[in-house]
């Protein structure tokens, strides 16, 4: 019974929570879903508690009746409120030549 | 120790702010209205102050402002060119 509750407590603390995953990706490129049909993929430079995100050589994606709209942005401060969904080293939606 | 990384990334934000102000910007709103223009003031609530404020919808210049204030809750993400 011990041992069941020490590996418990091991295994809480070897736990990652959510945003220290987020925090490893510091540096590396990140893909980054919002809630309407907006889609950023960039290189993490940082993020606080309200996962406002700071990005940088970044494509937006926008998926508009007329297809698949891409933008280049050099230094981006995201707005948190919208962020659906991370993928660490994601590469975006792949766009059909 | 997240805590204090958390204040690292503030202090990276207050870092952006500090390295746009006076710089021209691109600001997105939710919307799709973007606005071009050099920014003057940004709080942490993303409020924005700007000069010579360019308003484009669909990358099509719509109308000029000379001084406007943006609320933040509108705002999707601030964009400027690193400094060179």
């Amino acid at each position: 019974m011990s041992e069941v509750e020490n590996s418990n407590t091991v295994d809480l603390q070897s736990q990652l929570l959510p945003l220290e995953l987020i925090e490893k990706c510091i540096g590396s490129r990140i893909w980054i879903a919002m809630k309407n049909d907006k889609e950023f993929v960039g290189t993490l430079l940082g993020f606080d508690a309200y996962v406002n995100i700071f990005l940088k050589d970044v494509t937006e994606y926008e998926y508009t009746p007329e297809g698949l709209k891409t933008v280049k942005l050099d230094n981006i401060l995201l707005n948190g409120n919208h962020v659906c969904l991370l993928v660490p080293g994601g590469e975006g939606p792949k766009v059909k030549a | 120790m997240t805590t204090s990384n958390t204040s690292n990334n503030s202090n990276a934000q207050f870092n952006f702010f500090k390295m746009c102000i006076g710089r021209p910007v691109v600001v997105k709103l939710n919307n799709g209205v973007e606005y071009r223009g050099i920014l003057e003031v940004v709080d942490g609530n993303m409020n924005i102050v700007m000069e010579q404020t360019e308003e484009y919808l669909n990358g099509q210049l719509k109308t000029k402002y000379g001084d406007c204030f943006l609320r933040g809750n509108n705002v999707l993400y601030i964009s400027a060119q690193p400094r060179k």
